[in-house]
């Protein structure tokens, strides 16, 4: 059962990284399109990072008891100020793993 | 993997060598590949707890390679939720790449077979923030390799010190690993922030992401983050952002000093400005 969860789970990461990536597969990327994408990224990191960060235990958690939210911020605030991602995860994690 | 494969060196010609391309990919990733590190320990240790053997939990990491979509699944094995219920979960969570494979498409696809399935199966969130920088650089394969490759072997690395610690240490789960997975979106995210209508984007999805995890909607990150890359567009749209940068070369700075500072404000309202 597990086994064949790797190898489904596996199956299906691999081919919607690779589908789109072979070129026999007859699609024309728009303008439209390329710009749509170009905000891909931002808007899919953000959602998975969100709710570790804001929802606890199943509820909106926006109290400075929650440290995640807390170190979420001081991470923010450094990658803005040093535009360094070394520099901003490891000091945040730091941070969160004292207070936490 | 291939790094030895032959390759018409006339081909690519922005890099001296493949060697120093390749090695110049793995020092780009190097910061997120030592940030994966915690979040690895906790795909390894989960995995012991739900149950599955040492083997099997390395073989999550090294033969899927998805860390959002191994440590939900595991989630749901834990619960005992059915095999199909997790292969749908996964195709939500994982369908992100067909947007990062469409982005890098006319950059990979051009490529022999051996590089689009390797690239492909190395393609990541990290892979994407690195070696997806636009048309303004030329896209190296071998920087790209040296990327995915070292970000592929620091992940099962991680993946396995965590079996060992999960064998070793009891309540590892408490220890909130799972900030490293924000703390590496939020450096990833943040510098990509360099207009408003990125910004309207991030936060339409943080938003929406947060609404519907408070209220366990499954299909949440598909949701908020197709929401936010449209409120992004339409927002450019609206406001006229690109024309305004083709007409005066200097609106450009203007506009991600102008992000820059909306970001900053942000930052610092955070818990209360957000919902």
């Amino acid at each position: 059962m597990i086994w064949l969860m790797i190898f489904s789970m596996a199956a299906i990461v691999f081919i919607s990284r690779h589908l789109l990536l072979e070129p026999k597969l007859p699609l024309r990327l728009s303008k439209g399109t390329q710009t749509f994408l170009s905000y891909s990224a931002p808007a899919v990191l953000t959602a998975i990072f969100a709710p570790i960060v804001f929802v606890q235990e199943g509820t909106l958690d926006l109290s400075l008891e929650n440290s995640y939210l807390i170190c979420a911020v001081v991470a923010t605030v450094l990658a803005l100020v040093t535009r360094n991602t070394l520099l901003t995860t490891v000091l945040s994690m730091g941070l969160f793993f004292v207070i936490h | 993997m291939t790094t030895d494969k032959p390759i018409e060196p006339d081909v690519y010609p922005a890099h001296p060598t493949k060697a120093k391309a390749f090695l110049k990919g793995t020092i780009a990733m190097m910061p997120l590949t030592i940030a994966v590190v915690p979040w690895g320990i906790l795909a390894g240790s989960f995995a012991i707890e739900v149950g599955l053997t040492p083997i099997e939990s390395q073989a999550m990491s090294a033969i899927i390679f998805a860390g959002a979509a191994q440590l939900v699944a595991l989630g749901m094995v834990k619960a005992g939720i059915g095999l199909w219920s997790i292969l749908i979960t996964t195709l939500l969570i994982t369908s992100r790449h067909l947007l990062y494979a469409m982005a890098m498409r006319s950059q990979i696809s051009p490529l022999p077979l051996k590089w689009r399935l390797t690239l492909g199966f190395l393609l990541t969130d990290e892979l994407f923030a690195i070696a997806n920088q636009g048309k303004l650089h030329k896209f190296d394969p071998w920087y790209a390799l040296g990327g995915g490759l070292s970000f592929y072997i620091g992940w099962n690395i991680a993946t396995l010190l965590g079996i060992v610690a999960g064998n070793a240490i009891e309540n590892l789960g408490e220890l909130g690993l799972d900030f490293a997975i924000a703390a590496t979106f939020i450096a990833l995210v943040v510098p990509t922030v360099k207009k408003p209508s990125i910004l309207v984007c991030v936060l339409v999805s943080l938003s929406l992401a947060v609404v519907c995890a408070a209220f366990e909607i499954q299909a949440g990150l598909l949701i908020a983050a197709i929401a936010g890359m449209t409120a992004g567009v339409l927002y450019a749209k609206i406001t006229k952002e690109d024309e305004r940068k083709i007409l005066n070369p200097l609106a450009n700075s203007q506009t991600e000093t102008d992000a820059h500072s909306e970001r900053k404000a942000d930052a610092t309202t955070q818990p209360e400005g957000k919902i």
